[in-house]
């Protein structure tokens, strides 16, 4: 970093200390939740926090025996997620492109129809997605679901595939062209090859998005279809709440979450906001 | 608009030269690109969106199957006399202005607290950014955990401060119920404020701020007068992106407070999302007209956001 703004030891040495605050200040509610995932009953209902406590898997076994098993819902919300995802950023990768370099009076209202969609707040989007799903059976179902989370996912993937080609030079397109390559081979063989971390990137944060869902969930979900998040949710509204089961579920749902966005960090900026920012 | 025509050449590769293709009539080649995605798009998302208006302006029967019978502006009538609308979007502002102000302040604070590491910059990064992977459910239960009175971490914490009385719940009591929440929706997504402000100050030019300090700026000087203008429209970037995600979600306040107590953190879409529950209680008649209207004033109001986006990128040159 050559453009530091502190540059004297002692505000250096200020920057340090919040750094440490700031690390502290994100880092201490989910290094909470790990310990108490680990937790015997006992040492999570004490009115001063314990730390001496013999660690136990016993959350974990509680959450994964009986009837009550959270396998089925984990396996939904791979399905849902992966599905969603995968059919977001396929059409995505080919439709953004088209948008990149697309040239037409009509380009400004197709961009603004895409982005509004994205930004639609999930209730306004449920009330006529629930009429419709229960019209034709999608209410539980992991396909309702899936379409569900295509409202956010899709746009967003056109959006940003599009902001990651405008990346790419055009004169690449150009050369493959002159070379004989049809405008699609050209985008198939040279341009999309070029965007594989971009293309990575939109898939993680699609993934991130319904893999997080709640709101969409609770409402179209059932017992066939429930996704981890419901999980979640629903521990909550029993009297006594388990909080050792809690966060065991809260950490399995994150950790995938955070392994796969860190990967991706040095394009987050640019992904989440929508490229309108480009990353370091 | 031969749409099969369309798909079909793209999924068999049919070989034409960029040449012939030009002088042939019909959709150009980014546009056939489009079309299969802005299809689904379209039916996924115009066809709702088409629905949502007529259900604005019929009573809706969900019980042997979907029927709608118009009944004018009954429901629009409806829901604008209702106070209780005009409470939860009076809500929803408190709620948006402090969730965003402070996500604006502690997410630009964050990233230059972090721009002027020396060292460890990478890892203390990924670290602050860690709340942002969150599920926003998984955020509101930590946030009743942490400050449950009687066993939460936090809780703990600001008794032993005298912050708060022994016993009293920041959720639960009514003049903190707000701020608590804002402040869980402030814990996951400041970092995302940060990410993006740091990316901006990267643009920050060294040896403008070189000849700063060699001016005997000082560092609030320099702050004001130098990076802030500099990095205005990426801040303006995280403003309108947060913005929008400040009334898209809901799960945080929906599980830790409900809208209550005393209605006094009821958003917008608790509002709805009760009109929806009453609708399946009942499942005859319905106020799934109303919900719809609530619906369509949220729409509005992303509508406004999307337009100032678009605009911010335009003047960018970022949708080129």
């Amino acid at each position: 970093m050559s453009n530091n703004i502190m540059t004297a030891p002692r505000t250096r040495r200020a920057a340090n200390i919040l750094a440490v605050i700031a690390i502290l200040w994100s880092v201490i509610p989910l290094a909470w939740m790990l310990l108490t995932a680990f937790k015997p009953q006992s040492a999570i209902r004490t009115s001063t926090p314990d730390l001496s406590f013999a660690p136990t898997l016993v959350n974990f076994q509680n959450l994964f025996s009986g009837g009550n098993s959270i396998g089925p819902f984990i396996v939904n919300s791979v399905i849902v997620s992966i599905v969603s995802t995968l059919i977001a950023v396929g059409l995505g990768v080919v439709g953004g492109y088209g948008l990149c370099h697309w040239k037409s009076r009509g380009k400004k209202d197709v961009a603004f129809w895409i982005i509004s969609t994205r930004m639609a707040p999930i209730a306004a989007v449920i009330v006529p997605l629930f009429v419709m799903f229960r019209q034709v059976g999608l209410i539980d179902n992991l396909l309702g679901l899936i379409i569900a989370y295509l409202t956010f996912n899709l746009p967003f993937a056109i959006w940003l595939m599009s902001a990651f080609f405008a990346e790419v030079p055009p004169s690449l397109q150009e050369a493959a062209q002159i070379d004989g390559c049809t405008k699609w081979q050209a985008f198939r063989m040279v341009v999309v090859p070029t965007t594989v971390p971009g293309i990575i990137a939109t898939s993680v944060l699609c993934l991130v998005f319904s893999w997080n869902d709640y709101a969409f969930a609770s409402s179209f979900a059932g017992p066939s279809s429930q996704t981890l998040p419901m999980t979640a949710g629903s521990l909550i509204t029993q009297t006594g709440v388990d909080w050792g089961q809690l966060c065991a579920v809260g950490l399995i749902t994150v950790l995938p979450m955070i392994i796969v966005g860190l990967a991706v960090r040095k394009h987050l900026a640019t992904g989440l906001s929508m490229g309108a920012v480009t990353g370091e | 608009m031969p749409e099969k025509l369309v798909v079909g050449t793209l999924g068999s590769r049919v070989p034409t030269t960029g040449q012939a293709r030009r002088k042939r009539r019909g959709p150009s080649f980014e546009l056939r690109m489009m079309l299969p995605a802005l299809l689904v798009l379209a039916l996924i998302t115009v066809v709702p969106f088409l629905m949502l208006i007529a259900m604005s302006f019929a009573k809706v029967r969900l019980l042997g199957g979907v029927s709608l019978s118009v009944n004018g502006l009954e429901n629009w009538a409806n829901v604008l006399t209702d106070a209780a609308t005009w409470h939860s979007w009076g809500v929803t502002l408190e709620f948006f202005v402090l969730a965003v102000g402070m996500e604006m302040i502690v997410g630009t604070v964050l990233a230059l607290i972090l721009n002027s590491l020396r060292r460890g910059q990478s890892v203390a990064f990924s670290l602050v950014l860690l709340p942002m992977f969150l599920a926003p459910i998984t955020v509101g239960l930590l946030g009743n955990f942490l400050l449950d009175p009687t066993i939460g971490l936090y809780a703990w914490v600001m008794q032993s401060l005298h912050l708060v009385g022994p016993g009293q719940s920041v959720l639960g009591s009514q003049s903190t119920a707000m701020l608590a929440v804002a402040t869980l929706d402030m814990w996951e997504w400041a970092p995302l404020v940060a990410l993006i402000v740091l990316a901006g100050l990267t643009s920050v030019s060294p040896s403008v701020l070189e000849a700063a300090s060699v001016d005997g700026a000082g560092y609030l000087r320099t702050l004001f007068s130098i990076v802030i203008p500099t990095i205005l429209p990426v801040l303006l970037v995280a403003l309108l992106v947060r913005s929008m995600d400040a009334v898209r979600y809901y799960d945080i306040v929906h599980i830790t407070t409900g809208g209550g107590p005393a209605n006094s953190t009821w958003v917008i879409s608790l509002q709805l999302n009760e009109k929806i529950q009453a609708t399946s209680i009942d499942g005859v008649t319905t106020l799934i007209g109303q919900s719809a209207v609530i619906g369509i004033t949220m729409l509005a109001f992303t509508v406004i956001i999307a337009n100032l986006f678009v605009r911010v990128l335009d003047r960018r040159g970022l949708t080129r």
